[in-house]
């Protein structure tokens, strides 16, 4: 009994070996005892992998990535704040304002590295609502965004550390509207639009195809240089932020893993959402 | 998500159910099932793609009940690799064949192994999540599957 769970696990390594391309020798000398038994073994394993490696047809491929991101869209649409939501918001931009026009800058100043286990974390919040509202350009309302999007992962980060699931989903929710925010800017009308070739993007470091073709004449940015400009510190922040978020999936307490993960998931699609404004 | 696991999610469902056209569909609609579910995602200690491949679990088994007589699209008619050499192609069109006559000698859990590791390159680990077993019983599940279909394929026993 004991030496068949013994072979089985010396099988079920091997094959591991075999899909880390170690070679069937290799494994075989690693186990004299057993290689007569393993060899035709493993070459069949080997072959029912290989014959395993078929790939979808490229038309169905195109086919289910067009529906996919079309579902996408639609999900993520769903989450669009109302004409309410973002009116609450200028209110709270101004109340913020006096807020901080009474209390003086040097409290705003400290709020702004605060948590959101911090008593100053609210004035932080409003004070990023009134630079919102203060930043006249949509490239620098942008540039905001962006920053504001960093602060929301740092958050996340730190709350993950703390063990605070709950807060973990809290801080998400305002990443979400962060990014949201940021297609708003960068194209009002991609949220209504969904382009053919506007397909999900995989969060990667900036390469030489990172470049733009041309401004679209939709866009609120103008000039290829915006465009490129705009695209390479998208994909920075989204690549530092994803793999800030990886990170700390790694080594966060198993409570906050879940939380951690609906927080991968809002950035990837919330990053991938800016990303296709750029295609 | 997608792009990690479109091709091992397609070949996972196209061993188990023999079909191109039908392994295109249930794909597809792992995905969009995947989209509308993700909010209900719950953390049970074991990761995303284990989830992923238990709704392609779960379709399938829809597909099978569901199933009606129409004419299957054979896998041979999939794309095997990115291959172009014709003989290769010839080479691994017999290979599937054969492994696709194969596995049917196997049993259900024993199948079940067999497209998860193989198909749907999953660690043991993940395989026996998705299939609700310990990791010794999927191994012992790996190993006997193995052992019949060298047998089939040899034509021993």
């Amino acid at each position: 009994m004991n030496k068949n769970r013994e072979f089985e696990n010396i099988f079920d390594d091997c094959l591991e070996r075999l899909a880390r391309g170690d070679t069937l020798m290799q494994c075989l000398e690693s186990h004299p005892e057993q290689a007569e038994q393993l060899e035709p073994l493993l070459r069949t394993a080997q072959m029912a992998r290989e014959t395993s490696a078929i790939l979808p047809h490229p038309e169905f491929r195109a086919r289910a990535r067009y529906e996919f991101h079309s579902a996408l869209q639609e999900v993520v649409s769903k989450k669009r704040p109302s004409l309410f939501g973002l009116r609450t918001r200028l209110v709270t931009a101004m109340v913020a304002l006096s807020i901080i026009l009474v209390s003086g800058g040097g409290t705003v100043v400290m709020a702004s590295s605060s948590m959101p286990d911090n008593p100053l974390y609210p004035l932080k919040l409003a004070s990023e609502e009134v630079q919102m509202v203060l930043t006249p350009s949509d490239i620098d309302k942008a540039e905001v965004c962006f920053m504001q999007a960093d602060r929301r992962v740092d958050e996340i980060v730190y709350l993950a550390d703390k063990g605070d699931a709950q807060q973990v989903d809290v801080a998400a929710e305002r990443l979400d509207e962060c990014l949201e925010t940021l297609v708003e800017i960068a194209s009002p009308e991609e949220a209504e639009v969904v382009e053919e070739e506007a397909l999900p993007r995989v969060l990667t470091v900036p390469t030489e195809e990172a470049s733009v073709d041309g401004a679209t004449e939709e866009s609120v940015l103008t000039g290829d240089g915006d465009l490129n400009e705009m695209k390479t510190t998208v994909v920075c922040h989204a690549a530092s932020n994803q793999s800030a978020l990886l990170r700390k999936l790694m080594d966060a307490p198993e409570s906050v893993k879940p939380a951690l993960h609906r927080a991968i998931t809002v950035s990837t699609i919330g990053y991938g959402r800016v990303l296709t404004i750029f295609d | 998500m997608y792009e990690k696991y479109f091709d091992k999610i397609y070949r996972y469902v196209a061993l188990k159910v023999g079909d191109r056209m039908e392994a295109e569909d249930i794909t597809q609609q792992v995905f969009l099932k995947a989209i509308k579910s993700i909010a209900s995602f719950k953390w049970k200690g074991f990761p995303f793609s284990s989830w992923l491949f238990r709704i392609a679990h779960n379709q399938i088994i829809d597909y099978l009940r569901k199933k009606t007589k129409r004419e299957v699209v054979a896998l041979d008619d999939t794309l095997l690799t990115s291959d172009d050499d014709p003989q290769l192609v010839f080479e691994r069109k017999l290979d599937i064949e054969q492994l696709a006559l194969a596995t049917k000698k196997l049993t259900r859990a024993q199948q079940e192994v067999i497209s998860l590791r193989f198909a749907g390159e999953l660690p043991i680990a993940q395989v026996a999540k998705v299939m609700g077993r310990s990791e010794g019983a999927v191994k012992a599940l790996q190993h006997s599957a193995v052992v019949t279909l060298r047998k089939v394929l040899t034509g021993i026993g």
